[in-house]
């Protein structure tokens, strides 16, 4: 009867073009007993409607959105995975980490050296028998040609060099020797022979007596200028001056006291004690080896001056015009990029390190989101049978190794954060500038991005049917 | 009698069908290169579902009907033959049309449920809306709606793991209704549940047919394909047998 009915169809469709459909309907609906036109709805009518209006269609699928979900997938993974995404993530964190610190320590070394260390004086130079911060070899090649400054040199030098606005010498005992005030003792203290006129060039200044004068200069007088740190350890609740202070069996009278200068490197700068330099030449050593400490009146006339003190002491010393000098002269700014040009290579070699640790987090990252895709094959074929195209899948995949990596780089930014506050509590100074954060942040999520791109990639590719694993 | 004859010599090959027909397949091949030899999983499959239609496909493993319903599903393009979907010749779409296809015509409901684990009942359902960029808090209502209209609006901050199994499979029902799809495509839908909660999702089925969804059912469970009211039995790759049982 069936086979009858459809036969009859067919001839119908045979018979004339326009009929057939008629009779496919007819065939169907009276049997079905229900017509979808007619019918009671029960329900929510879900359906029948046109097939989507191309015209008032949305575009598949804005950026934002996928955006935002991906964003929400990525979070749910790692909070998911805590341990494996800090394992994974080790080598993005430390690598950051790293970059950060060593920014942060050079920066505040930077301006550390350039305020503390660098800062001899406004417009100073200071002439000494080797330059500073020149390396090893150039040290050895100078040990052999360069000779110490005397005191001779410098009496010449303050009596014919002229225009400068104040010029002093200063010469150290090697070692440290120890102090003694009753029975108090210090074991090293930094002693050093000076001219009356440093005070006026260098970091000392008097907080009260007063400073070595051209009489006690002249008179070679058992007389000491101490810092603070001497007070404190000699002198704690008593009057300093006037009292003897006993080195290497002399006693040397205190005439004034310094004001505090601080630590540089953690290493106090006001455990010193100066006596004059004439004195320092009678009962220590008879030809000190100095260092001269020049100042200019202004930056335009630190070179001429410059200039003029290298020929006076060419000139002292009889060096023929075609040999190099047997001194040396170092000012701030030789210093400064001497130290700028040993940050570089510190810094370099710092990059170097991060780069290959960026790489191999890098490669880590990509491993575990290989694995990630495959764990996750149904979940792709899910998404991909509910509409998901290749590129929401390739942007969920890599949103996620790039949150991961960022993610990272947050931790790292934390590590180096804390590491900058231990060593600036501890050892010396950092600071963390905005550059280091802003680069430590983004190079992190840039690799997390380029390493995630062939994970991602495999899983856009991924065939939905092989995903889903339909059962047959 | 010649049943073949129902649907082939009916269609015509390049010619959109009207529209009370929602599914309308011709001479669908899928043939799989396996080294040398030629596999047909589909040789020549012909057929056409009305709209409204309850229809279930039956046949052992290996005869073809998951690449039946991958075909139907937009999952995959067949080696010949043309494929109508709602109008829209599909069996020539590229990827990504054919994923707003997948998204926009078909719910898809599955044996395992294919819930994503660590989001609510929820999100799972919004996850359609989210891929054809439906604003946020249209969204989020029409979720719920869905999750009402199959009884779970208690449930919605529940993850899968806190739903019961029948709760999962339903859930995933109103993820594929969500999207007010024009077919409901469900995989061995009670496969994974006992017989009780198989019978009370069918019982879902039925209320949804009668509100007008076209469904194309895939089992091999004889007990639910008799709930649809026409079957296709599928052997080797070919339609054995197309009955109306209501």
């Amino acid at each position: 009867m069936q086979g009858f009915l459809r036969f009859a169809a067919l001839s119908g469709r045979m018979t004339g073009e326009g009929l057939s459909i008629d009779f496919v309907s007819l065939l169907s609906l009276p049997r079905t007993g229900w017509n979808p036109r007619t019918s009671v709805i029960t329900e929510t009518q879900v359906r029948p409607r046109p097939f989507s209006d191309p015209a008032k269609r949305r575009t598949h699928t804005s950026f934002w959105f996928t955006a935002r979900e991906a964003f929400g997938i990525a979070m749910n993974e790692l909070r998911a995975h805590k341990l494996r995404s800090f394992l994974t993530l080790l080598g993005i964190v430390i690598s950051t980490a790293t970059l950060i610190a060593v920014m942060s320590v050079v920066h505040g070394l930077n301006q550390y050296i350039a305020t503390h260390i660098a800062d001899l004086g406004v417009n100073t130079f200071i002439m000494s028998e080797f330059k500073w911060a020149q390396g090893y070899e150039a040290w050895l090649k100078a040990r052999r040609r360069n000779r110490p400054l005397t005191i001779e040199e410098f009496d010449f030098i303050r009596d014919n060099l002229l225009g400068y606005k104040h010029i002093g010498a200063a010469a150290e005992l090697w070692p440290n020797p120890p102090a003694h005030y009753g029975r108090q003792e210090i074991e090293e203290v930094d002693l050093s022979g000076v001219t009356p006129g440093l005070v006026n060039i260098g970091q000392t200044e008097v907080e009260y007596g007063r400073y070595v004068s051209d009489s006690d200069y002249l008179h070679r007088s058992m007389v000491c200028f101490i810092g603070q740190d001497v007070v404190d350890k000699l002198f704690a609740n008593i009057d300093p001056l006037g009292k003897e202070i006993l080195i290497r069996g002399l006693p040397f009278r205190v005439i004034g006291i310094a004001k505090r200068i601080g630590t540089t490197f953690g290493e106090s700068q006001d455990n010193f004690i100066q006596i004059p330099l004439s004195t320092y030449q009678k009962v220590f050593v008879a030809r000190p080896q100095l260092q001269i400490f020049v100042q200019a009146w202004d930056s335009d006339q630190m070179m001429a001056l410059e200039d003029e003190a290298r020929e006076l002491l060419r000139i002292h010393r009889h060096i023929p015009y075609h040999e190099d000098d047997t001194f040396a002269i170092n000012t701030s700014e030789a210093l400064m990029s001497a130290w700028q040009s040993l940050t570089k290579t510190i810094f370099g070699g710092a990059v170097g390190i991060v780069a290959v640790f960026m790489v191999i987090g890098g490669i880590v990252i990509m491993n575990i989101m290989l694995a990630s895709v495959t764990e996750r094959y149904q979940e792709i074929g899910l998404r991909k049978s509910l509409g998901a195209r290749r590129k929401d899948i390739m942007m969920q995949f890599m949103t996620e190794s790039m949150v991961m990596a960022a993610a990272g780089g947050a931790i790292g930014l934390i590590v180096a954060f804390l590491i900058t506050a231990l060593v600036r509590a501890l050892v010396m100074p950092a600071s963390m500038p905005v550059a280091a954060v802003v680069v430590g942040l983004l190079l992190s999520s840039f690799v997390g991005l380029f390493f995630g791109i062939y994970p991602a990639n495999k899983a856009a590719k991924l065939d939905p049917i092989e995903a889903l694993r339909m059962e047959g | 009698m010649g049943l073949e004859l129902l649907s082939s010599p009916l269609q015509q090959p390049g010619v959109a069908p009207p529209d009370g027909v929602l599914i309308r397949t011709h001479d669908l091949w899928k043939t799989y290169e396996m080294g040398d030899t030629q596999v047909h999983a589909l040789s020549g499959v012909s057929f056409e579902v009305q709209r409204g239609d309850y229809l279930a496909i039956m046949g052992p493993s290996g005869s073809g009907k998951s690449t039946l319903m991958n075909l139907i599903g937009c999952l995959d393009t067949p080696t010949r033959g043309e494929y109508w979907l709602n109008g829209r010749l599909v069996s020539e779409l590229s990827d990504d049309e054919l994923a707003y296809i997948r998204n926009k015509e078909i719910g898809f409901v599955f044996q395992t449920f294919n819930l994503l684990g660590r989001s609510t009942a929820l999100h799972n359902v919004e996850l359609p809306l989210i891929y054809n960029g439906t604003p946020a808090e249209e969204r989020l209502q029409r979720a719920r709606e869905a999750l009402q209209r199959v009884e779970l609006g208690s449930r919605m901050h529940h993850r899968p793991n806190e739903l019961s199994g029948g709760q999962r499979q339903r859930v995933a029902i109103a993820r594929a209704l969500v999207n007010n799809p024009s077919l409901l495509l469900a995989d061995e839908p009670t496969g994974n549940l006992d017989s009780a909660t198989g019978l009370e999702i069918m019982a879902l089925f039925d209320r949804l047919h009668q509100a007008g969804n076209t469904i194309v059912l895939v089992t091999h469970e004889h007990d639910v394909a008799v709930r649809a009211h026409r079957i296709i039995h599928i052997r080797d790759g070919k339609i054995d047998r197309d009955e109306r049982t209501r």
